[in-house]
């Protein structure tokens, strides 16, 4: 009987050991977001190629490519499209937060929300922004799981009041070994899954103003879990964090350069 | 009297089959006409009570906004506060006076998009909508928990394919010829209302003011709500004059609804702000138009029914006189005079039209109130001007007046020529009548 007891002991200290050990407490899963946070932030300009590939049920695929511009001191943000030629010109400015987007056909700017879908495609604003997990999101540790051969951190966030995000609940599972998100789901607050996304690659490029390696995406894929066979591949290269012109996030700036 | 009551109740026992055909007929068109002014008063009732409720007050006080003389007007009313306190004022008679934002967009979900108006509301003074709409999901209160909130109707949640806790995109186009956007969350979806549930969804007022960038201190209609609607003419006449000693500028009367006064007011050469005052009867003109129109059919419908009995009933009498001539005849022998004999003759069809009426309109009245309790759903088609998703029936005196009075009447009367044929007959004639 003993030794039966002694077996089951072991066995519970060998399987719930590893997972009481692991479970993140507030202070732990608060660093590691801010940690996230902290390594996608660059404190000075950001300048990258985006190629933006969308597959709609029903329609050609399309691919697009744009640039984004990033001033992440003062959360400034535009991205310019440049291809194809429908699109050309087409534009999105993010100051003082306010999202505008600025057709060249009509010359109108036009105010838009965070749940914006960019040129139509299943990304948004936030996905060519730098992470802000902490500041934006309440967090609650779900559990440490294996997402295909990687161990992560399963992460429940839900938006601060006031925070201005495009989805009120996020999951995002994070690897243990690297801390870069792996793969997020983002929720409407009724708890319908709206968006799949996965960031299977990531790199890092060396900022001056930080003073240190700032990682960022290259490869981000969305998947619409509303319109199913919607799906959206976003491709960031030419990643450049050299400083950009002052006066470039204006209305100005993009309308000329849209001429 | 009695004497002639006790002969047309004995006559009609008599001729059993023709007193059922004849008062089968009389109860069919009295039920008709109690289920017909039912049907139409309940539309009446349903359309009007919905539509005060959702769309307007019993006196308007609206108004629009231009920044430059050629530009669109804006249905905005500027320092509302103090234009709310004047109308309080203006109009002693008031019961109720609530005020409503106005907005235009399209509703943007992820799956798809509608144009539908949106009204700002304080939900806690929204008692009248309260009462009128059946949420399916959600609760009306919530508007005022979330400034960025939105109740649509079933339609709208189904084609937009969203639920409550959703976030859904407002987009409008703003005065400044540009259009700006709003992400609010879906707190409640109400069952259809007909028309409402196409054209009209309800959020707090502040989220009509964030979408259009407006002052607080502004509103697109002031709603006043009388005691008597029969007495809004008169009301709104007097307000107009009092807003006016009170410096307001006013549109001349158009009692007409707000958003077939855009174009016009767009080529006007002014600027800021001017009210428009109008009653519930302008701005409620399609539904009335639909109103007018159902009862044109109903009215058209039982006319002919009343002639076809009418003719039926005298038919009846004809027969009835040609087979008691000689009865007529001996009556008369014996000393009766011709005006009893003429009220013999009506007496047995009013006592025939009158028992078989009320019958009819016992049967109406019961078959109304089952009718209601089943909840009948009705098309889409005529949901639309219905404002309702269920038939609705209402009895009202009126109706049952016409059927306990008009439909006897008239049948009597129908009996009039026959028996007064029957009455100027001679005895010795009569008596000799062979038939």
């Amino acid at each position: 009987m003993a030794r039966r007891t002694m077996s089951v002991l072991v066995f519970m200290s060998l399987v719930i050991g590893p997972v009481c050990a692991s479970a993140l407490d507030d202070a732990q899963l608060k660093k590691l977001l801010e940690e996230i946070d902290d390594r996608q932030q660059n404190t000075g300009d950001y300048k990258s190629l985006a190629y933006i590939e969308t597959k709609e049920k029903g329609r050609d695929d399309m691919v697009l490519e744009a640039v984004v511009y990033r001033r992440d001191k003062d959360d400034n943000m535009m991205i310019l499209l440049l291809n194809p030629k429908s699109e050309r010109g087409k534009g999105y400015l993010r100051v003082d937060k306010n999202l505008w987007m600025y057709d060249p056909s009509t010359g109108q700017w036009d105010r838009r929300t965070e749940r914006e879908r960019i040129a139509g495609t299943d990304s948004r604003r936030a996905d060519f922004d730098e992470s802000r997990l902490a500041e934006e999101f309440s967090a609650k540790y779900v559990g440490r799981e294996k997402l295909g051969k990687f161990d992560v951190h399963r992460v429940h966030l839900v938006e601060k009041p006031g925070a201005d995000v495009p989805f009120p609940v996020v999951e995002i599972w994070v690897d243990t070994a690297s801390g870069n998100i792996l793969k997020r789901q983002d929720f409407a607050a009724s708890g319908k899954l709206m968006r799949t996304i996965y960031t299977p690659k990531w790199k890092t490029i060396y900022s001056e103003s930080k003073k240190s390696d700032v990682w960022y995406p290259s490869e981000i894929r969305v998947y619409d879990e509303v319109e199913k066979d919607n799906s959206t591949v976003i491709l960031l290269k030419s990643v450049d964090l050299r400083p950009l012109e002052a006066n470039i996030f204006t209305k100005a700036w993009l309308e000329s350069k849209s001429r | 009297m009695w004497r002639l009551m006790v002969i047309a109740m004995r006559n009609l026992l008599q001729h059993k089959l023709r007193s059922l055909l004849l008062g089968g007929a009389v109860a069919g068109v009295t039920l008709m006409l109690v289920l017909m002014g039912a049907v139409g008063n309940g539309i009446r009732t349903t359309m009007l009570d919905a539509g005060l409720a959702m769309t307007c007050g019993h006196v308007n006080v609206g108004g629009f906004y231009k920044i430059t003389a050629g530009s669109q007007p804006a249905p905005v009313l500027v320092e509302a506060n103090k234009l709310i306190k004047d109308v309080w004022e203006a109009v002693p008679d008031a019961v109720d006076v609530i005020d409503r934002s106005i907005a235009f967009a399209k509703i943007v979900s992820e799956s798809d998009n509608l144009l539908s108006g949106v009204t700002g509301i304080d939900p806690a003074k929204e008692g009248e909508l309260a009462r009128h709409l059946h949420l399916i999901e959600g609760n009306l209160a919530d508007l005022a928990k979330h400034p960025h909130a939105i109740l649509l109707f079933k339609r709208q949640a189904e084609r937009l394919q969203v639920s409550v806790g959703d976030d859904v995109t407002l987009n409008a186009p703003i005065m400044r010829g540009q259009n700006n956007s709003l992400d609010v969350r879906v707190v409640a979806i109400a069952r259809d209302m007909g028309l409402m549930s196409i054209m009209a969804s309800f959020v707090p007022k502040q989220t009509v003011i964030d979408l259009y960038q407006l002052d607080q201190n502004t509103t697109g209609v002031i709603q006043v709500y009388l005691d008597d609607p029969n007495d809004a003419a008169r009301v709104e006449g007097e307000a107009r004059s009092a807003l006016l000693a009170k410096g307001y500028a006013l549109l001349d009367l158009q009692d007409e609804p707000f958003w077939t006064k855009f174009e016009p007011l767009a080529g006007e050469d002014w600027t800021g702000n001017r009210l428009d005052l109008t009653t519930w009867e302008g701005q409620m003109g399609d539904m009335k138009w639909a109103l007018r129109t159902f009862d044109t059919v109903t009215n058209t419908l039982i006319t002919i029914l009343l002639i076809i009995i009418i003719l039926g009933v005298m038919n009846t009498t004809w027969i009835t006189i040609r087979e008691r001539t000689r009865e007529i005849g001996t009556l008369r022998a014996i000393g009766m005079t011709r005006p009893r004999i003429l009220a013999m003759f009506l007496l047995e069809t009013l006592v025939l039209s009158v028992t078989t009426a009320a019958f009819g309109v016992l049967v109406g009245i019961g078959l109304t109130h089952l009718l209601n309790s089943l909840q009948i759903p009705i098309s889409e088609g005529f949901q639309l001007f219905l404002m309702s998703d269920t038939l609705r029936m209402v009895v009202l005196p009126d109706s049952l007046f016409m059927a306990l009075v008009v439909v006897p009447g008239l049948t009597t009367l129908g009996a009039l020529a026959p028996a007064l044929r029957g009455a100027r007959m001679k005895p010795v004639t009569a008596m000799y009548h062979v038939g």
